[in-house]
């Protein structure tokens, strides 16, 4: 059993929750939306594909939605703005807790070449989930949660069964 | 009155403004949660740190909460809610995009929304996730042909889970809240239970 020195010096996760819950209210009270995450990098793929064949993307019946006659930009979004401040938030964060630290979080026996091949099969998985839920824990699982919606729901108790059942097979990585 | 963008109190491109800082808080406090690292974020599923169900159900139902007792201040129009901007329920493909996005999360190691908290960390293995989401969606966007349909089927609209089981809103929360508390105690027994510990 690894030290977990690197689980110490966070808030207490209640503390840090109810933070939360707070600026998702007053997203809610604002935008009648929540807050989201993965709509930004499905508009970042987009945007990547867009710039390497134009006329193929804008008629692609997936990414054409992001290239309607008349919008803006893909990245001139609430969710692609949002996230950008997610990253300035979570970098004013890192720095003045003197937290940051260029690595690859894995478990203790758990080498880098192995960690960072599931880091990206993991993503692709993740990448094809949050487009058949249309979201992912950001935007179904809180936000959906936190106004009962029943496909957040679902999405959500579908995502930590699956989870739980299949930590088994990968604990060598996080072990 | 809310939601202020629906009631007209303000125009969408005040709401855009409004998108930085609100994403500067969530990010703040996704890092002092612990979430810019891939450990603290699979330790639930170990059973070793549960701090990811702690933060996530205490966010939910705070904000749950807030947003009834802001309706009942006469602060929130709850109907705009329910009746406009709530998200559409897609029973199979959200119950399919679930079980593929938790296979993700426990492989990849990160969520989409605490991978860019990870990158702003100097994580490599965030940013590594992050280029494999990218390439996940263009897997998805160029098979259309073959689940495309899948994508817009078993179509519920707009429904909550007080419509869906026939009973109120309020209760519904006291449910969720109970559960909530009951999850709370359950990770605590899961964490001295610690099943994958030597």
């Amino acid at each position: 059993m690894d030290n977990m020195d690197y689980a110490k010096g966070y808030w207490n996760p209640y503390v840090a929750g109810i933070a939360l819950g707070l600026v998702l209210t007053f997203t809610f009270y604002v935008m009648g939306t929540g807050l989201g995450a993965s709509g930004a990098v499905a508009r970042t793929a987009a945007v990547v594909a867009h710039s390497v064949s134009p006329e193929m993307i804008e008629k692609q019946p997936y990414f054409k939605g992001f290239y309607r006659e008349g919008a803006p930009h893909p990245f001139v979004d609430w969710t692609v703005i949002e996230v950008i401040g997610v990253f300035v938030g979570g970098l004013i964060s890192v720095l003045i807790s003197r937290r940051f630290a260029v690595g690859v979080g894995r478990g203790p026996s758990a080498g880098v070449g192995l960690r960072l091949f599931m880091a990206f099969i993991g993503g692709i998985i993740a990448g094809v989930g949050t487009r058949f839920a249309m979201g992912c824990t950001s935007g179904q699982a809180l936000s959906g949660g936190a106004t009962m919606v029943v496909g957040s729901w679902v999405f959500m108790m579908a995502v930590f069964a699956t989870a739980f059942a299949a930590a088994y097979f990968v604990r060598k990585e996080w072990s | 009155m809310g939601p202020l963008l629906y009631t007209g109190a303000i125009s969408y491109e005040t709401g855009l403004w409004l998108a930085f800082p609100i994403g500067l808080m969530f990010g703040f406090i996704l890092e002092k949660a612990g979430f810019g690292d891939s450990r603290n974020l699979t330790n639930i599923f170990y059973f070793r740190d549960m701090r990811v169900l702690r933060v996530m159900f205490s966010a939910l139902v705070t904000a749950m909460l807030g947003l009834i007792a802001l309706s009942y201040a006469g602060l929130f129009d709850y109907n705009i809610l329910v009746e406009d901007s709530l998200m559409k329920s897609y029973f199979w493909p959200q119950l399919v995009g679930g079980v593929i996005f938790g296979l993700g999360f426990v492989i990849g190691g990160y969520c989409p929304g605490t991978a860019i908290v990870g990158v702003a960390s100097g994580k490599i293995d965030s940013i590594v996730f992050l280029i494999g989401m990218v390439f996940g969606i263009w897997v998805f966007a160029f098979g259309w042909p073959i689940w495309g349909n899948f994508y817009m089927s078993s179509d519920l609209g707009r429904i909550t889970l007080w419509q869906f089981f026939g009973t109120s809103k309020d209760l519904m929360a006291l449910i969720i809240l109970v559960m909530a508390l009951f999850a709370f105690v359950l990770a605590r027994l899961g964490e001295k239970w610690g099943p994958y510990n030597e």
